[in-house]
Formats: structure tokens, C-alpha cells, sequence
């Protein structure tokens, strides 16, 4: 074939470069290292905020403040104000599928709602008293927890009570007072199963 | 061109291939063993995190194993992932399909409830009409549990009752029960319930898998060949025959075609994995039953009590802890007139704690209940049987495939009255036990999971002496395909309370002997 006499000789213009002072066998000696330095890692939960994304200003005040009441400071334990809970809570419910996302989103738009109708202001305003009478009427028993109110701000009420009390409880923060304690309690560790000869 | 044909091509890894590759190599055939997963490393493959250092803090990826309910965010990527191999049920339907895909299936990770059927499964036509009977009997099936018991080494109490038949205990020993067990144990017997022992296979060195007390063996006799990432597409017949020669399949990695050939082929895939690849091959189906019968065990319901004595943190010492296994009590005689048939297992403890989602409170009032409640809890949960149905059934869904092609299964699965009303009476009957024992009601339920949730799904492939309403005959031989035979969990009839488990295995253990001495005589 026509191109392939050209071959040698275009592979004779290509000289083999020389190997460069040190550079020998794979772990020969003066070799590239085969075992590079283990670079310790910051957690970036440690080193850094998580940025607000999914709900309003409005609807993240009212989590907050949700949080400070549903899961106040109690027997030496944090409570939602003492760490992330909310801001997790923001990123956990952004990632999730449309109906937690409505759940959270109509759940917490009710609560400004009712709010400014029996007390003319913000849920995020609200004192003790005045919280507990909007949320009280909104609790109830789940035996099941697989089969939740059908209401669905009872149906919210369940939920994001049960989020705030997971995400406080397995937040760094819980961690490091349960350390400084010297007690044993929630969140704890465990064995992870990283992803196995993926694909 | 495959490159050399085996004695048997296994399809699967778990507890019911493991025991066919183990009879059959240790009896002289070649086997090749095809795995869809991967081979975990204990070691490599998990590693020690703090819940916080979780990327989800322990909520688990969102949207990810919506039916698993049994995954959390340490354990998730043992479980099949649900986007590669999806399956479709109408919503109103929920099916729980459980996979784990790995070498040793879900051997690796099962409870280890090890109880046997009994007749009243067996025989359940003539019992209470609720399923047919299988083709063989308790006594058929009662060495090969004896030997499987032997190899899993089972503990368990002997009480020689016809609906919890003993089997071949390792020397098992109890601590004396606590005062509320005890007052459970005695109120059952003022209601001639039996009140037992948990029985559980403590395997070897904390696992009773295939990998380690199955596979081993097989491996030494060096008779068995391992391939793992291997998906099984299709079973494929000699065009001539019309038996099975072989299979296809897929590589999990590469997504590259390939063959292998086979003078008989074991299907060992778990229940709906070995059915959806006889569907997909389109075989064994003369009888028009294939994909139909599935059925599982009825898990949950729940009544949780408190005792007086012990709240506050002033139980004395004695009164709580513990536990009481509750075999089957209902419809054990013939008159007996209930809205439900078949039975089911309580399973009670004591000692634990309230949960904050049995109080209508938060706050400093809810932290006062959980202190007040903790530890002085008495809890009831059951495992029920369901009623086989031949409308409950499996098909191919040809529109979805899944992430190498293959078509998926669509489930069709619905709970009848039998099932409410199983748990109901479920329900009110621990109630009441802890209410005579003077205990307060905290929580009561009787709601279950799913169908498909118990991870003990049967049928699909059953067995039985009638080809025209059988997949298989009462050796796991495919009725129409002699050198086709199913192992695992697809061929029961009926699955009882029961974690099917060790049937799983006897059986498995039996069609394999039975393959042996059918291979030497030519009749296979």
C-alpha cells in the first residue's frame, strides 16, 4: 500500500527521547515513587457553610424556628439551634423527590399562614405560647410510621419532626458534645459499605 | 463457541446454589457457577464513619431504594441498585423486591430464623384449602433439614409440637427469663398458646452464608469454577432435544455476549430472578402457572406496652429483658372457626423503650415521656402467613429493560381480607396478653409491610405431581425440560410463618441428590 513504505522512515524522524537524569524503572532506584504521601483531608462540613438553596427566606426563618421549639437544648443534649439541622434540613429536602419537597414547602407556608392569621405576625416571631397553639392541634400518635396522617399538615408535622430530631442527633455538632461528655447516646458510627466493584 | 461444556451450569450463589454446588462437586460433576455480582471484600470494600461523616448524616441518598426498607445509608450499596435493575408494579400494588447481587446473595446478610415447615404448610389443602398441598411431605423433607441444621448449626428448644417441628439442635442454652417473659410464658399457656425459643443458625466464625460453609467445599474438590459479574440473559435449548444446553449472559462490566455450554442447568437465582429468566427464555411454562403463586410472609403489626414497675428507671433487677417466640397458634384444629386461615409467630421483647413517634408531644414534655417510658417497654411484632394466589403473579415487562438489556419483571401482588384480618386478630391478641398482665397500651397497630418486604418471597415456579398446574415435579425438575432444575425459593407451594431458609436449603439439597443419581442412570 502507498503509505506504508513512509512509515520507517517517519518513525526515523521521531527519535526516542532520552530518559531524563534519574528517571529509570518503575521503584528502580532514583524511580518514580510508587507509595506518594498520604495528604491529610479536612472535612468540609468542618472547614466551610452550607449554602441555603431550596426554600425562601421566609420558609427557612419558619424551619428555624420550628427547630428551636420542636427540639430545644434538653438533659445536656444540643438542640436543633445548636447546629446545622435547618440548613441540612435545606439541602436534604432540595435533593429529595417532589413530594417531600411539597410536603416541607406547603407544610411550612401553612404554618406562616396560620401565624399571621391568629397573631398578625411572623411564625418566626411567635413566642412560646403562641407556637405551641398552632402546633399543638397539629401533633398525633403514628404507630405505623410507614402510614401517615392523611392531613397533610399532621402529615408535615410528623415529618419534620422526625428530620429535625435525625439531623440534630447525627450532626457533627451532637457528636462533639456526646465526645466532650464522655457519654454514649444517638447518632454513633458504624461500618459503611463503599460502592463494590462498581461499574 | 463456548469453551468447554460442564456437568451443570449454576446460575446463582446464594444458600441454594451453594448447597447444589456443593452435593454435586463433591459427587464428581463439573460445575461452572455464575454470579451477577460482584465478590465483596470485608476488608477493601466497608470502612468506619461516624454517622455525621455520612454524605446524607444517616437519611440516606434520597429517591435511592425506595422499596428497600430494610437499607440505610450504611448499607445501601449492598442492595441492587434499583435505577440498573428496575422492576414495575402499579402503585396502588406496592411490591418490595429485596436483591442483594453479590457472591453469596443474600446469604451474606439474612436474620438467621432457622425453622422448619410442618405438615399444617405441607399439607395445606387438606388442612385448610387455603394452597395446595406440595407433592412431599415433612417426612420427606426431615433428613435433609436435619443435615442442613447440622451444617448451619442451628440452636433452638425442642418442644415437640406439630406446628414447630424440633430439628437437629447444636447444645443450646437460656438465661432464666425475666418476670414480664415469664408472665407472658404463663398467660399463653392459660391460652394454650406454646411459648418457645427463638431458633438460628450460628454458622462459623459469626457467618452462616454460602461463602463460608458451602462454597468452600465445593472449591476444594476443584470441580467448581466461579465466575462472578456474570448476568444470566437466557437459557438457551438444544434446537434438537429441545433441553437445556447452556446459557447466555452478559459481562457486567463490558456488557460483552457470552456462552457457556452445560448438560444441565440449576437455577439458583432466588425466587423472581430464576422466574423472570425462564420468562425471559420462554420456557417451562407449558403448564401456564410459571409466574404465578408468589407469596410471602406478612411482617409487622406492633403493640407496644409499658410496665408500671419499671418506668422512671426503677425496674429491679429480673424484671425486664428478654424475649418469647410465639410459634403458631391459630386454626392448629380442625372446628376451630376464625375470619382468617393459616397462622402466624409472635415475636415479644422486654426491656426496650418508647420512640418519640408514639406521643402526640415535642419539646421538654416528649423528653419526659421518653425518660419516663424508658426501658420499661414489652413489645410484640408477628411474621404471617399469606395465602398463595395464583392472581398474584410475575410477567415480563417489555417495555423497560434493565441496565444490559434485559426485560424486567412486572409484579402484581394485592393483600385479600385474609391477611387484614390475620393481623387484626394479631393485633388484639398481644393487647390483650399485656393488658391482663397489667401493662399500659402505648402503641397498638396492626398494619404490615408490602408484600415482597419479608425478603421471603416463594412461588413463581411451584411445584407439584400434576404437570398441567406445576412448574416443576417434586424433585425441582422442570416438568418439561428434564436437565432444567429449580432450587431456590421459586418451587414452594406454600410458605408458611416460616423464613424459608432452611426448606430453601433441604430442598436444594434433595433435587440435588436426586440430579446426581438421575445423571448416572442416564435419565438426565
Amino acid at each position: 500500500m502507498a503509505a506504508t513504505p513512509a512509515v520507517p522512515a517517519l518513525l526515523a524522524q521521531n527519535p526516542v527521547p532520552a530518559a531524563a537524569p534519574g528517571v529509570g524503572r518503575a521503584g528502580g532506584r532514583g524511580g518514580a515513587p510508587t507509595d506518594p504521601p498520604k495528604i491529610p483531608l479536612a472535612d468540609a462540613g468542618e472547614t466551610s457553610e452550607g449554602g441555603r438553596k431550596f426554600f425562601t427566606a421566609g420558609q427557612f426563618a419558619t424551619l428555624k424556628k420550628l427547630g428551636s421549639i420542636l427540639l430545644p437544648p434538653l438533659k445536656g443534649n444540643i438542640g436543633a439551634g445548636d447546629c446545622d439541622s435547618a440548613e441540612f434540613l435545606d439541602f436534604l429536602v432540595g435533593a429529595s423527590p417532589a413530594d417531600r419537597q411539597l410536603l416541607y414547602r406547603n407544610g411550612l407556608n401553612g404554618l406562616e399562614a396560620q401565624a399571621r392569621r391568629q397573631f398578625a405576625k411572623a411564625f418566626a416571631e411567635l413566642d412560646a405560647k403562641q407556637a405551641d397553639a398552632i402546633l399543638k392541634p397539629l401533633l398525633t400518635q403514628v404507630p405505623w410510621v410507614y402510614d401517615l396522617p392523611k392531613d397533610p399538615m399532621k402529615r408535615f408535622m410528623y415529618q419534620v419532626h422526625a428530620d429535625i430530631r435525625t439531623a440534630t442527633r447525627n450532626s457533627p455538632e451532637a457528636a462533639a458534645a456526646l465526645a466532650n461528655s464522655g457519654r454514649r447516646g444517638a447518632g454513633g458510627g458504624g461500618l459503611y459499605w463503599n460502592p463494590i466493584d462498581p461499574v | 463457541m463456548a469453551k468447554k461444556e460442564y456437568d451443570v451450569l449454576i446460575v446463582g450463589s446464594g444458600h441454594s446454589g451453594g448447597m447444589a454446588a456443593n452435593i454435586l462437586t463433591k459427587q464428581g460433576l463439573s460445575c461452572l457457577m455464575l454470579n451477577a455480582g460482584p465478590e465483596a471484600d470485608y476488608t477493601r470494600d466497608r470502612v468506619n464513619k461516624a454517622v455525621h461523616e455520612l454524605p446524607f448524616r444517616g437519611f440516606g441518598k434520597p429517591g435511592r431504594l425506595e422499596h428497600v426498607y430494610q437499607a440505610n445509608e450504611y448499607n445501601a450499596n449492598q442492595w441492587v441498585d434499583e435505577k440498573e435493575n428496575p422492576y414495575t408494579h402499579d402503585p396502588a400494588k406496592p411490591y418490595n423486591w429485596v436483591r442483594v447481587r453479590l457472591l453469596g446473595g443474600r446469604s451474606l446478610f439474612w436474620a438467621r430464623q432457622s425453622f422448619r415447615l410442618s405438615d399444617f404448610e405441607f399439607k395445606a389443602a387438606e388442612i385448610d384449602g387455603g394452597g395446595d398441598s406440595w407433592p412431599i411431605s415433612l417426612a420427606d423433607l426431615d433428613p435433609f433439614y436435619s443435615r442442613v441444621e447440622g451444617i448451619f448449626r442451628v440452636s433452638g428448644r425442642k418442644e415437640g409440637w406439630p406446628q414447630f417441628p424440633d430439628g437437629n439442635f447444636i447444645e443450646s442454652t437460656y438465661p432464666p427469663d425475666s418476670k414480664t417473659i415469664q408472665t407472658v410464658t404463663d398467660l399463653c399457656k392459660q391460652r394454650k398458646f406454646g411459648v418457645s425459643k427463638m431458633r438460628s443458625s450460628a454458622g462459623q466464625n459469626g457467618l452462616a452464608s454460602s461463602i463460608n460453609l458451602l462454597l468452600p467445599d465445593a472449591v476444594a474438590t476443584g470441580r467448581l469454577d466461579v465466575v462472578a459479574n456474570a448476568i444470566v440473559r437466557e437459557i438457551t435449548l438444544d434446537k434438537d432435544t429441545g433441553k437445556a444446553s447452556g446459557a447466555h449472559f452478559v459481562d457486567r462490566h463490558s456488557k460483552r455476549e457470552m456462552h457457556v455450554k452445560a448438560k444441565v442447568v440449576v437455577l439458583a437465582a432466588g425466587c423472581l430472578e430464576t422466574t423472570r429468566l425462564m420468562l425471559n427464555s420462554g420456557i417451562a411454562n407449558s403448564s401456564g402457572m410459571l409466574g404465578h403463586y408468589l407469596h410471602d410472609q406478612i411482617y409487622g403489626v406492633s403493640v407496644v406496652a409499658s410496665v408500671p414497675e419499671a418506668r422512671d428507671g426503677k425496674a429491679p433487677q429480673g424484671l425486664m429483658g428478654g424475649s418469647a417466640f410465639l410459634p403458631r397458634f391459630r386454626n392448629l384444629n380442625k372446628g376451630e372457626k376464625r375470619n382468617f386461615i393459616k397462622g402466624y409467630c409472635a415475636i415479644i421483647g422486654s426491656g426496650g423503650s418508647a420512640q418519640p413517634n408514639h406521643f402526640a408531644a415535642y419539646g421538654e414534655e416528649l423528653q419526659q415521656k421518653l425518660d419516663h417510658y424508658a426501658g420499661s417497654c414489652v413489645a410484640g411484632s408477628i411474621y404471617g402467613e399469606r395465602v398463595p394466589r395464583f392472581e398474584n403473579h410475575v410477567r415480563i415487562n417489555r417495555n423497560v429493560v434493565d441496565a444490559w438489556g434485559i426485560p424486567a419483571l412486572h409484579i402484581d401482588v394485592k393483600d385479600s381480607d385474609n391477611e387484614l384480618n390475620m393481623a387484626k386478630d394479631s393485633a388484639d391478641t398481644m393487647e390483650e396478653l399485656f393488658r391482663t398482665a397489667g401493662w399500659e397500651i402505648i402503641s397498638k397497630t396492626d398494619k404490615f409491610y408490602p408484600p415482597g418486604y419479608s425478603i421471603h418471597e416463594v412461588g413463581t415456579a411451584r411445584m407439584g405431581d400434576n404437570p398441567k398446574t406445576s412448574v416443576l415435579n417434586k424433585w425441582c425438575q422442570s416438568h418439561d425440560i428434564k436437565n432444567l432444575v429449580v432450587v431456590d425459593g421459586a418451587s414452594f407451594v406454600t410458605c408458611g410463618w416460616q423464613n424459608p431458609t432452611m426448606t430453601i436449603l433441604a430442598l436444594s439439597m434433595r433435587a440435588s441428590e436426586h440430579l446426581v443419581s438421575e445423571m448416572k442412570n442416564g435419565a438426565v
